[in-house]
């Protein structure tokens, strides 16, 4: 499988403030990648460095083969964006916002963008400005779609959107996905509906990648471990240990498994992918946060 | 693109437009009513002869002007709506970057250098034919006064010949400017305007008069100078035999006790002649239009290095 998207020690430095740092990873073409990190953690950065938006400021960045700076106007064409909060021309109509795309774009799908609005149920003489937040998200994605990119990036798309708009614009998403030819790099700080659509995951946390991977592996490699109140000391030296907790009586652990856990003293159980990415979200490469839970 | 930039400056346009019409719709009867009280007054055999003691010719003239004084004085105010127009054509490029809509248009398959040309070479060409449709219709309402007094005088000189392109040019170049750094509509377009304000109030009042250099005659009091009644005339001061400037300095209250020799009866005039109109004209429209594109330029580059 060839990378949709690589990354090589990829930085963005705002001032002294680095907003993205020693960033690597590569993401594999066809698949559902959510982006996720907490607020600051350079989700929109990464994102906005590989449509072209802004610049790196250290590394390097592929997206299909291309390097944003040097071959923008190859690249771009083949990338989709949704920015976050979306935002629209909101004085044009759907129809408008159609026709821009049809403009702006060589490669519009004219029939797949109406056919997409239609499926709405919304007119094409609506003012853009007028829609819900759901609607404007969903005429946002239509805009990208038709534009038959082969690199879909997301910014914090549904974090806006009420539970029921955030399930109806993923479910365009992955109707989307299914069409096939499409990679998805969609970034979010609410994990629950990501299990739904993605496939693999990237965690970005304190400016840096601290996990990337398919998240059936992910979570297959996690574990959670209760047993007595002990040091986790001989666990750390084979297997790697994002999180622990500690009662009177007992230790909780959630590690990285190297392999299987032998150890007898420990109960061992399945972790789900939000258990890992809020450990992952407090861990910091130094070593494992400590969590002293009181009584 | 094109469609693209056109609906995206669409109501702006349209005001620009309504604001020409509303100019249009005083201009047209009253510049009618002008044309024919220039007509019944056969005031075209007066041409020429407009200096006082002309008799008949004298007091049809001043009837005419005083007629149209206020509405004159009124249309003296029209030398703003080239500023505001070109104000009103860059509040699309800077809304948009206000609305940060303008990284959805970058993010589709068009280059930022031919999005960022596209607005801005709209915008300039709108503001051009705005600018020749003002200076059009000034022109034809003026026609009868111009043909008695000539054009120099400043608030005629400023609505006429190329000027004007100058100043939407400029008030364009401005609001691109400070707008692309900014990026807040309003306050940007304020400042711009103030500027703008303040760039034409300083060339009306200083600068113009200097940008080709003015005529100086000097004559006597009793024989005849040359015609200033169609020139713009900068000073107009006794002086001696000499061209020396008399000081009245230190004279007595009534200046005649200082007379000596008659050395008064000299006089001095600085002034702009009828001919230097479009010298005046072109320098002036070089140097707004010279301006506007520097800060149009800017605008461009700093919008593109600035996502």
């Amino acid at each position: 499988m060839s990378a949709a998207l690589q990354l090589e020690g990829l930085g963005k430095r705002y001032g002294t403030t680095w907003a993205l740092r020693d960033c690597s990873l590569e993401i594999p073409e066809g698949t559902v990648t959510a982006l996720v990190g907490p607020n600051g953690a350079g989700k929109t950065t990464l994102l906005e460095m590989v449509v072209g938006l802004s610049r790196p400021s250290a590394g390097r960045l592929y997206a299909l083969g291309l390097s944003p700076d040097r071959d923008a106007r190859e690249l771009v064409p083949r990338v989709g964006f949704v920015a976050q909060e979306h935002p629209l021309h909101r004085g044009f109509t759907i129809a408008e916002m159609l026709r821009l795309g049809r403009e702006l774009n060589p490669r519009w799908d004219d029939a797949l963008a109406r056919a997409r609005i239609e499926r709405l149920g919304l007119a094409l003489g609506r003012r853009v400005g007028k829609l819900s937040g759901g609607q404007q998200a969903q005429v946002a994605l239509t805009l990208a779609l038709a534009k038959r990119p082969e690199l879909l990036l997301l910014d914090e798309p549904v974090a806006s959107l009420d539970p029921l708009a955030r399930r109806e614009f993923l479910t365009t998403l992955m109707e989307a996905v299914s069409d096939g030819g499409l990679t998805v790099v969609l970034s979010s700080h609410i994990v629950a509906d990501l299990e739904r659509v993605c496939d693999h995951l990237v965690i970005l946390s304190q400016s840096r990648t601290q996990l990337a991977g398919p998240i059936d592996d992910l979570v297959a490699a996690h574990r959670l471990l209760t047993g007595p109140r002990s040091d986790p000391a001989t666990v750390a030296r084979v297997h790697q240990v994002i999180r622990e907790s500690h009662t009177e009586r007992q230790t909780t652990l959630l590690v990285r498994a190297n392999g299987h856990v032998y150890d007898a003293c420990w109960e061992i159980h399945p972790v789900d992918l939000e258990e890992i990415v809020l450990a992952y979200l407090g861990y910091a490469p130094a070593g494992p946060l400590r969590e002293a839970v009181a009584g | 693109m094109i469609w693209v930039g056109w609906r995206q400056q669409r109501t702006e346009t349209l005001i620009a437009a309504a604001l020409l019409a509303a100019l249009a719709a005083v201009l047209v009867p009253t510049g009618l009513t002008i044309a024919s009280a220039f007509h019944d007054g056969r005031l075209a055999a007066c041409i020429g002869h407009t200096e006082e003691g002309a008799g008949a010719c004298g007091a049809a003239v001043q009837a005419f002007g005083a007629r149209f004084a206020n509405l004159s004085a009124l249309l003296a105010w029209a030398t703003v709506v080239p500023g505001i127009v070109g104000i009103l054509l860059a509040a699309p490029f800077v809304l948009q970057l206000e609305q940060r809509t303008h990284r959805l248009d970058w993010t589709q398959s068009i280059t930022r250098d031919r999005w960022i040309a596209g607005k801005l070479g709209l915008a300039i060409v709108t503001a051009l034919a705005a600018a020749l449709v003002f200076t059009l219709m000034i022109t034809w309402w003026r026609a009868p006064f111009v043909r008695l007094q000539g054009r120099m005088g400043n608030s005629i000189y400023d609505s006429e010949g190329t000027v004007v392109a100058g100043y939407a040019l400029f008030a364009l170049g401005l609001a691109l400017a400070v707008g692309a750094v900014w990026r807040r509509a309003v306050p940007a377009l304020m400042v711009a305007f103030a500027g703008y304000f303040a760039a034409r109030l300083f060339v009306d009042t200083w600068l113009r008069q200097r940008l080709v250099s003015p005529l100086t005659a000097t004559f006597s009091a009793k024989g005849r100078g040359p015609d200033l009644s169609r020139a713009w005339v900068l000073s107009e001061h006794p002086v001696d035999r000499h061209g020396h400037a008399i000081e009245f300095i230190g004279c007595p209250r009534d200046a005649g006790a200082c007379r000596v020799n008659g050395t008064t009866d000299y006089v001095q005039a600085i002034y702009h002649p009828a001919s230097h109109f479009w010298p005046l004209q072109l320098v002036e429209t070089g140097l707004f239009a010279g301006a506007a594109l520097a800060l149009i330029a800017f605008a461009a580059w700093w919008t593109h290095g600035h996502a």
